[in-house]
């Protein structure tokens, strides 16, 4: 499969959270062209919309973990720890995770009451 | 530890050692490739994480006892206890926030088992899993790198005004042929409907704009903002350039060229749908367009039609498609606050004096003490015309140079390009710009940053004067909804204020939209291309608002005069051909005439300098060192010739290897983008005139060249789109900071430097030239134009009057007494008009007077002399005078009477009127007669070619019809140059005044002695004329009907006269002569003249084309005779 061409569009990405949404062209742990990278999630994938090379692939979201919602690879919906969380899950399971995560999150937090 | 240590001795910038690693994770089928821009980019990130890395264990060490506990005392404490394990890794390692994994296993493997053997060596475990790890980190980075452009830009798009009405948009298009999007600046309309119709699923969308510029920004940002940069889903086009390709889904271009499309196939097939923006502005193009497309609608049901405009007039457009539902969408305006400070009296300009400044100062002071300098905000300021700007940009300087917290800045189209992009560049901390600028800044140039707007309330527009056959540029007024527009401005990025400078009573007083441009252009070239897109009778078309009907009778009357449409208003042959040039009907001519000649490539040139803005730069015209440089490009002949100069010179410069035509340029005070424009429309005609047939359609020399030349040229041009692509890589977002004037010690040399760097970077406009053009074939074709003999010139000078035609001009007869500055001169219409002061014949008009010993005095106001001129202009603008401008000199009598459309003499040809407002005196009436004889003969010939060559491009497939032969273009060429180089004959030439001109002709005669003339003539047409009087002899040659000459029956008088080609010796009125003259050729010559003559579509005809049947009555016998012949055989009867 390759995303060059203009139709090659799977369907449409829409994040559950944030909206987000915009056409993704593959989704899976392997995106095309590209032999040597193996996503260690299914992710929904499209091409690099801001790389002139064909062959780069944008990772855009995937499912959470837990509770299976879309959600987008921002850091306002989500995050990675060796399997992605929806920030809704992480506030429930907040404990779970390492000292460094949940300070990340507190900092976080704190940063966008300042906006 | 001992891994360790080797670890630290691994050089990571030891370039050899890079090379290794290279090869395990850059290769050729890797994500990212050895020597790619993304590959150094790694190395470059791979030195930050690692010093990252050192830092951030160095911390740890220290900090780790610490953490752990406090982990462990929160694990206890943890109370809810959440029912599922997660099963995540306690220890927190950043890895684990990667979702990706590199896989090199295989290479890895086979350069372990390798490198066992040379261990010092070679790449260790520790190295290779440093480096993936680094990979991953960087790869990790791109990503969200990549992720946060699009979600910033997602965020914008949701955050437009416009967003909310994405569906009922999306909807309405569905549902209805035709709907209205009507919202102000900043509702995002121009960028989000197009996106939204493409998401929709609509593709082959065409978006009209009223600019090129806009067509390429908005075909970018749209691109980018679909995540399609690199793709070509979304594309522009305009007159040179297009970016469309098979997958263009949805492409920007102008109105003039939709149209052009339109004229290609009436039914549009290529479009679904078309967005036609800004159908407020009230452009020509866009007024017809409009028209255009409610006629296609009845024949395409499928085509969707959305009109975006400003909120102004909205019920009008609606109205036009029969109630087509709008869409309304408020704009993203911050508040403005106006303040009216209307000039006071005194302080107002008088018509004739320069404008104040002072009211405009004020402002600036007022600025200066309300608002602190850490408030940025930059100031636009809108006057009428470049006269008023240099005004008020000299006193706001001195201001400045005073205050040292302004940036003054002038904004127009006759700018530079790079003087414009000026206004785009930042202003340093404390220091305001302050843009002085015409009505562009309203609608096509928009600066971000601008606080405070200074409004004059007035504007200069283009206007057309039907009868004096002049535009006129007039200072008016603006409409409401301008100063809305200008106020507006204020208002982009912040709260602003807009200062008017007019009362409040002034502003209800002013009318409530602009005049549309249709209601007051000349509207030649529209009804020319309505004609050829068979829209019917242009009295009736559908406009929206109607152009008053005087215009459109105007230039009815215009193209019937120039030949483009035919009595009954049809398009001529040479009128179709007219219509399909993308230029004035004058220029059009220029090029069709130019192709029968040998002066196709100076022609084009011309005609290409002639449909551009000048390249020379008003602003070098005074400075002396340009002047002088300039001067070996200026032709004494005229301007077009000067244009054609430099054009010729700058593509020799381009050729010769690492010349630099920027600088060379920039000496002579040349804008080069000009002439870039000027080079493309030259190519665009060449084309024009090769696809109609007018030009042979010679192998390109790209055919011709041999492999190595092609081997060369395609190494060229992969290098120049390198060059190109780095280019573009680079433009990406930059402005400077701009230098406060006089901070430096000297200005000018900081300039230079300043340059002279950007002089050592790409010259995109270079690069894209090389890449569109063949320069050794542009050097031939300048070559071939630059040293032109003087018959070439001579030739070309015919070309461009007779193009140019009616537009002449007759100096001044005592313009030799008089000072430079005040030479006049006249044309039909308008008399005193000057020379625009850029004209070569401004600086030098001496070329145009008549030196002492070149005239003699024939009687009281009448001098004679072989050396008048008539000039012949581009065109006529009347400011605070009436200039010409792009004016060229000619030889008055013989161009007079080789182009004009009407000639009319009396019975001795020794007065000739031309067009009814220059009278010719010839005194010697041999000579007259002669000479007028002979121009009849040429422009016969010359008709005729031109009729054979259109005729002949006509033939719609196969064999074309009979192509002009090379032998008599040559002869025709020949006997033109004779009779414009060599003849001297002397002459008087005058205006006649307004009473001679009302009874200049003796009017129908009821005395039958003339129509026996009648049968003389091969036309069956001579006849009498019916408002003349006289004997119509050919379309623009009236035999003696001009009333005061001496005796009405001279036309009888023959004398005896002897025919230098045949043995003719016999007594012949003139007419007889001429008529015979018409006919009789030297022997030699008869059998080419036949060739010429010989129409398939003609009866078949006697032994020689010169015969026709002639009945004689007295014998009552039918004849084959010549006209000579049935001369001769009438006086038997005598």
């Amino acid at each position: 499969m390759e995303y060059s061409g203009e139709g090659s569009a799977q369907g449409v990405f829409s994040c559950e959270l944030c909206g987000l949404s915009t056409p993704f062209s593959y989704y899976g742990q392997k995106p095309p062209n590209t032999s040597s990278i193996v996503l260690l999630e299914e992710c929904y994938v499209m091409k690099d919309p801001f790389s002139p090379e064909k062959e780069k692939f944008l990772v855009i979201g995937s499912h959470c973990s837990l509770c299976r919602k879309r959600v987008c690879v921002g850091t306002e919906c989500s995050l990675f720890y060796t399997k992605r969380f929806c920030l809704q899950c992480i506030k429930m399971h907040l404990e779970e995770f390492p000292q460094e995560v949940q300070q990340e999150l507190t900092k976080r937090k704190s940063v966008q009451k300042n906006d | 530890m001992h891994s360790n240590r080797e670890s630290n001795n691994w050089e990571w910038d030891n370039p050899h050692n890079r090379a290794l690693l290279d090869e395990v994770f850059f290769r050729e089928q890797d994500y990212i490739r050895a020597r790619s821009e993304e590959h150094k980019e790694f190395w470059k990130f791979f030195e930050r994480f690692q010093r990252f890395q050192e830092k951030r264990e160095a911390a740890g060490r220290s900090g780790k006892r610490r953490e752990d506990e406090g982990g462990k005392g929160q694990g206890q404490g943890k109370k809810k206890a959440s029912s599922v394990d997660l099963g995540l890794p306690k220890e927190y390692d950043p890895r684990y926030r990667i979702n990706l994994s590199v896989r090199t296993k295989d290479i890895e493997e086979r350069h372990s088992s390798r490198h066992r053997r040379e261990e010092k060596t070679g790449v260790g475990k520790q190295e290779v899993s440093a480096c993936r790890l680094g990979l991953l980190h960087f790869i990790d980075f791109t990503q969200k790198q990549s992720f946060g452009k699009l979600a910033k830009l997602k965020k914008e798009q949701r955050n437009l005004p416009i967003f909310q009405y994405r569906d009922k948009i999306v909807d309405m298009v569905r549902a209805h042929p035709v709907v209205v999007v009507a919202g102000d600046t900043g509702c995002g309309k121009s960028t989000q409907v197009p996106q939204y119709l493409l998401s929709a699923g609509f593709s082959h969308i065409a978006c009209t704009q009223p600019r090129r510029i806009a067509c390429i920004s908005l075909a970018k940002r749209v691109s980018f903002e679909s995540l399609n940069q690199y793709g070509s889903k979304v594309g522009y086009q305009i007159r040179f350039e297009t970016t469309r390709t098979p997958a263009t889904k949805m492409v920007f271009l102008t109105e003039g060229l939709l149209l052009r499309q339109i004229q290609q196939d009436a039914t549009l097939p290529q479009y679904e749908v078309v967005i036609v923006d800004e159908v407020h502005e009230r452009h020509l193009h866009c007024d017809f367009l409009l028209g255009v497309l409610r006629t296609l609608i009845s024949l395409r049901s499928d085509l969707k039609i959305i009109l975006m405009s400003a909120t102004i007039n909205i019920k009008l457009f609606s109205k036009y498609f029969g109630s087509a539902p709008v869409i309304q969408v408020p704009g993203r305006l911050y508040p403005i606050q106006v303040i009216y400070q209307p000039i006071p009296q005194e302080e107002q300009p008088s018509r004739s004096e320069k404008l104040d400044p002072r009211p405009y100062l004020r402002v600036l002071q007022g600025i200066d003490h309300t608002y602190p300098p850490e408030e940025r905000g930059d100031l636009l300021l809108f006057l009428s015309g470049v006269a008023e700007i240099s005004t008020v940009l000299e006193a706001a300087q001195a201001y400045a140079t005073h205050t040292r917290n302004w940036i003054v800045l002038p904004l127009h189209s006759t700018l530079s390009v790079t003087d414009q992009d000026k206004v785009f560049d930042i202003s340093p901390p404390g220091v305001r710009k302050c843009i002085i600028s015409t009505n562009i800044a309203e609608t096509s140039v928009t600066i971000d940053g601008v606080r405070f707007v200074v409004d004059s309330g007035k504007v200069k527009e283009m206007s057309f004067d039907p009868k004096a056959k002049m535009q006129r540029l007039q200072e008016f007024w603006i409409s409401r909804a301008s100063s809305e527009q200008r106020k507006g401005r204020a208002g982009r990025t912040g709260p602003g204020v807009c200062y008017r400078l007019y009362a409040e009573s002034d502003y209800e007083a002013f009318s409530p939209y602009p005049i549309p441009e249709i209601q007051r252009v000349a509207l030649d070239s529209l009804v020319l291309q309505m004609k050829s897109m068979n829209l019917g009778d242009p009295r009736t078309f559908p406009f929206i608002d109607p152009p008053p009907a005087s215009s459109i009778e105007t230039a009815l009357h215009y193209l019937r005069e120039q030949g483009a449409l035919d009595s009954q208003g049809e398009l001529t042959p040479i009128g179709s051909l007219l219509a399909q040039l993308p230029v004035d009907v004058v220029i059009g001519k220029m090029l069709v005439l130019g192709c029968l000649f040998s002066v196709v490539e100076p022609v084009l040139t011309i005609a290409a300098a002639l449909s551009v803005q000048s390249p020379f730069l008003r602003s070098a015209q005074n400075n002396p060192d340009c002047a002088t440089a300039r001067k070996p490009l200026e032709s004494s002949q005229g301007d077009p010739f000067t244009l054609l100069n430099a054009f010729n010179e700058w593509v020799q410069v381009k050729s010769e290897r690492g010349g630099t035509s920027r600088k060379w340029c920039r000496r002579r005070g040349l804008e080069e983008q000009r002439l870039y424009e000027m080079v493309n429309l030259r190519r665009q005609f060449k084309e024009l005139l090769r696809s109609h047939s007018l030009i042979d359609t010679e192998g390109n020399s790209s055919s011709r060249q041999d492999s190595y030349q092609r081997r060369q040229r395609h190494g060229e041009r992969k290098q120049l789109h390198r060059l190109k692509r780095e280019h573009e890589k680079q433009e990406s977002g930059k402005r400077k900071v701009l230098r406060l004037e006089g901070e430096e010690s000297g200005s000018s040399s900081d300039e230079e430097r300043g340059r002279g760097r950007k002089d050592n970077a790409v010259d995109i406009q270079d690069v894209k030239f090389k890449l569109r053009h063949s320069v050794p074939e542009l050097r031939e074709a300048a070559a071939s134009s630059q040293d032109l003999s003087r018959r070439q010139q001579a030739l070309l000078k015919l070309v461009l009057c007779r193009g140019l035609y009616p537009q002449l001009a007759l100096p001044d007869e005592h313009n030799a007494n008089r000072k430079d500055s005040d030479q006049i001169f006249h044309t039909r219409s308008k008399q005193g008009v000057v020379i625009h002061p850029t004209s070569v014949f401004a600086s030098d008009p001496e070329v145009l007077h008549i030196q002492e010993h070149e005239k003699k005095e024939t009687g009281p106001d009448k001098e004679e002399s072989s050396k008048h001129q008539i000039l012949a202009y581009v065109s006529l603008l009347e400011t605070n005078k009436p200039y010409i401008g792009n004016c060229v000199r000619s030889p008055a009598l013989q161009t007079l009477l080789l182009v004009a459309r009407s000639l009319d003499t009396n019975a001795d040809c020794t007065r000739i009127v031309v067009d009814g407002w220059l009278e010719l005196g010839l005194s010697d009436a041999e000579a007259a007669l002669r000479t007028l004889s002979s121009a009849l003969q040429l422009r016969g010939s010359w008709e005729r070619l031109l009729n054979v060559q259109l005729g002949s491009r006509r033939g719609d497939e196969g064999p074309t019809g009979p192509a002009v032969s090379s032998k008599d273009v040559a002869k025709l060429a020949d006997s033109l140059l004779k009779f414009l180089l060599y003849i001297e004959i002397s002459y008087s030439l005058r205006r006649l005044t307004g009473l001679e001109s009302q009874n200049l002709y003796i009017g129908p005669q009821a005395d039958p002695g003339l129509p026996t003339l009648a049968s003389l003539f091969p036309s069956a047409d001579a006849e009498p004329d019916p408002v003349k009087g006289g004997l119509k002899v050919t379309s623009f040659f009236t035999y003696n009907c001009l009333s005061g000459s001496k005796d009405l029956y001279s036309d009888c008088l023959r004398s005896f006269w002897s025919c230098p080609h045949c043995d003719l010796y016999m007594p012949l009125t003139p007419l007889e002569r001429m008529q015979h003259e018409a006919v009789c050729r030297p022997p030699g010559e008869v059998q080419l003249e036949e060739d010429v003559s010989e129409q398939p579509s003609s009866k078949a005809r006697s032994s020689t084309a010169l015969q026709r049947q002639y009945h004689c009555d007295v014998c009552d016998q039918d004849f084959e005779f010549t006209s000579t012949e049935i001369l001769k055989h009438r006086r038997q009867h005598q």
